[in-house]
């Protein structure tokens, strides 16, 4: 059991999740545990990051967080909202983006981020302002009223994430936020993520790019086949397995894993 | 109150009504921006019907007007002695030609399959009653029915032979000292009673009950599979239920889109058809010597704008339900296309003479509302069968928003991750009520 948690700040977590589980149904290979009964806190001013190979349950872990899926067993909240029974307000409390979060391309970026901080809770006397601010921030006044189908794909990213904080959420849900980013935008996007950090907000971030989470991850949580095998900080982890490479401590624990896979599997808490 | 009542009172106050309210500008606002939704919603009700409408009846001017203009080529066979004055009208005549029969009947008869030869004129001896006549004859048109030219050749030479047998028995019946008034019993007429404006209504009745019902269907089939297929084709579906609006808010906000566009449509058409009809039928008509008006009755109007809310709420949750399953806007159209020819199949029922809306007519969701629109044009407002059509209406309204619920629930769906159409579904989970994993997305 990772004993590095301790090394995070004591402050109120903003994301608790508690023996989260997610089983899907298959009509060929039969019941499928996606997410398997992981624990995990994050907390303010933190960068928390998923690493794991495709299929491993990161995206599902994430949108069960986001509430998109309801998980099968545990519980989880953020800013204390409950996934179950508040999952709206645990919406209202976070931003969410991903490949599969597409713009709409029949919106001008300004109509975008006006959409999504109304529809996230932002007070309608404050929308303009936020919006005016948004597009200063991310420097997309130039093309703001251009409609989204007409811009460019590093244009689209910058909309992408003005709309993810459209209503300046204090929990930021990032799935694979580079895949297909080219060098320079997938720079440009850890920039962003880090200066969120900076402002005090709770980044869930989920890669399998073992650089971006090296250089990113206040605290890294490895998963395979739904479960968490190893949580800490890379130098915590790096003092556990001996191993210098994130690369290297990854595939150490999913070897790992992988020869306990005739044992009684055991999840690691990260809480 | 029944729990079921209960139940839906509580769905009801589940809906935030001012995120519905944000949705549906947003959707409204990216429909009127995609151009297959504008030329489905409103370029086409606007022009389709009275283009078609126009161009069906300049064709049919046209078509007429080339058959008038032909001179069609006859034959004649065994023409008989002692009628110098029906050769004369027949060679006089100047949409005929005739030609010399070059051939046997049977050559001339493949002419006319041909079309190199448009009519046969053939004479005989008369039958037994009328053999007693001096100089008479039977006579025998052949002509290819196929052929329009054929079929104009066989009128004319008809209209010849008729008016020369008029002619011949007045001829005849003076020689015999007996006047037309003791052998011509009666005359036979019929007048149309009905006024121009009837007349206009009566039109209107056939016309725009079945075109109605067919823009309501094709303004609603593209906003619906985009409503649903497309946001999950262009990957915003994901981003839109990450919003902080709850699922059937979002569902609301789409149904009232796809609705609002339908019953535009419905309603765009009407006024398209009204506007244009008139242009379109009235030389038409004037030709013929019928003065018809078309006007829509002043009570009509609430009726219709009444059937354009009930048939876009009815069709928009339809479709709806069926594009629910679609990953792709081909797979929406495909699932969608059933409902909308099974939507198109009340039309049949108004080509039915005499029928009328009854209290179990009224009951039929689609074929309810066309009869009360084409009543309501044609003058006749029953109150009673037009409350009873809009609850029946309302009622399948209702059920097909209960069931967009039920399927809704399902995470699978509502992903977009469940592979399979509204009958996979029914079967596998409405009526076996099977365990409803939601499968590997």
């Amino acid at each position: 059991m990772p004993s590095a948690c301790s090394l995070i700040p004591p402050v109120n977590p903003t994301v608790i999740v508690r023996d989260l589980t997610k089983v899907f149904y298959d009509d060929s290979r039969g019941e499928l545990r996606a997410v398997d009964g992981i624990n995990f806190d994050c907390r303010p001013g933190e960068i928390f990051g998923l690493l794991g190979a495709n299929g491993a349950g990161k995206t599902t872990t994430l949108r069960m967080l986001a509430t998109i899926l309801k998980p099968t067993a545990g519980r989880a909240t953020v800013m204390g909202h409950d996934l179950a029974t508040a999952p709206e307000a645990v919406r209202r409390s976070l931003g969410f983006s991903s490949a599969t979060t597409a713009l709409y391309p029949r919106l001008t970026a300004r109509e975008t981020l006006d959409f999504f901080a109304r529809i996230n809770g932002c007070p309608a006397e404050r929308v303009s302002a936020r919006v005016e601010e948004l597009i200063d921030r991310f420097g997309i006044g130039a093309y703001a009223d251009v409609r989204v189908d007409r811009l460019s794909q590093g244009m689209k990213q910058k909309v992408a994430i003005a709309r993810t904080v459209a209503h300046d959420p204090p929990v930021l849900i990032f799935d694979e936020p580079t895949v297909g980013l080219d060098v320079l935008n997938a720079l440009d996007m850890q920039k962003l993520i880090a200066a969120f950090r900076d402002e005090g907000k709770t980044i869930l971030f989920s890669t399998h790019i073992m650089s971006e989470a090296q250089k990113l991850c206040d605290r890294i949580a490895i998963i395979h086949q739904g479960r968490i095998h190893a949580c800490d900080t890379l130098a915590s982890l790096r003092a556990a397995t001996g191993l210098y490479y994130l690369e290297d401590i990854f595939v150490h624990y999913v070897e790992q894993s992988r020869s306990q896979a005739g044992e009684s599997p055991a999840s690691t808490s990260c809480a | 109150m029944t729990t079921g009542r209960l139940a839906s009172l509580r769905e009801l106050r589940r809906i935030d009504w001012r995120h519905v309210a944000i949705l549906y500008r947003r959707e409204m606002r990216a429909a009127f921006r995609e151009k297959t939704i504008v030329l489905n919603s409103v370029v086409i009700p606007i022009v389709l019907y009275p283009f078609l409408l126009w161009s069906v009846f300049t064709g049919m001017l046209f078509v007429t007007g080339q058959t008038e203009k032909f001179v069609s080529r006859v034959v004649l066979i065994d023409f008989p002695e002692g009628h110098p004055a029906l050769r004369r009208a027949l060679e006089r005549h100047e949409k005929l030609r005739l030609a010399p029969a070059s051939g046997p009947k049977a050559w001339l008869e493949a002419q006319l399959q041909l079309g190199s030869l448009d009519a046969v004129l053939e004479f005989a001896p008369p039958e037994q009653a009328g053999a007693g006549l001096n100089a008479n004859f039977a006579a025998r048109i052949l002509y290819n029915q196929s052929r329009e030219r054929s079929v104009a050749a066989s009128k004319r030479l008809s209209e010849i032979l008729e008016a020369y047998r008029e002619e011949w028995l007045l001829r005849e019946a003076r020689k015999r000292g007996v006047g037309a008034e003791h052998w011509l019993v009666f005359d036979l007429a019929a007048q149309n009673v009905a006024s121009g404006k009837e007349m206009g209504a009566f039109l209107l009745g056939l016309l725009l009950p079945i075109i109605f019902v067919v823009m309501v269907a094709i303004g609603c089939f593209y906003p619906a599979v985009d409503a649903v297929a497309g946001e999950r084709e262009r990957g915003t579906w994901e981003t839109l239920v990450s919003t902080a609006a709850n699922r059937r808010s979002i569902v609301a906000a789409k149904y009232f889109s796809v609705a609002s566009l339908g019953g535009l449509a419905g309603l765009l058409n009407v006024v398209a058809v009204l506007v244009t009809v008139k242009p379109i039928f009235g030389p038409i008509l004037e030709e013929a010597g019928k003065t018809v008006e078309f006007a829509l009755p002043l009570g009509a109007v609430p009726v219709l704008v009444l059937a354009a809310v009930l048939l876009a709420g009815f069709v928009a949750a339809g479709m709806m339900i069926f594009a629910s399953f679609a990953r792709t806007f081909k797979e929406g159209q495909a699932m969608i296309t059933p409902f909308y020819l099974l939507i198109m199949l009340p039309v049949i029922f108004l080509q039915v003479p005499g029928l009328s809306l009854t209290p179990a007519l009224a009951l039929v969701p689609v074929v309810n509302i066309t009869l009360m629109v084409r009543e309501a044009i044609s003058g006749t407002l029953q109150w009673p069968f037009i409350g009873l059509t809009t609850a029946a209406s309302l009622l399948a309204v209702g059920a097909c928003v209960r069931l967009a619920a039920f399927i809704l629930q399902f995470e699978d769906i509502l992903t977009g991750s469940y592979s399979g159409s509204l009958w996979k579904f029914s079967r596998e989970r409405l009526l076996r009520r099977a365990a409803c994993h939601p499968p590997v997305p």
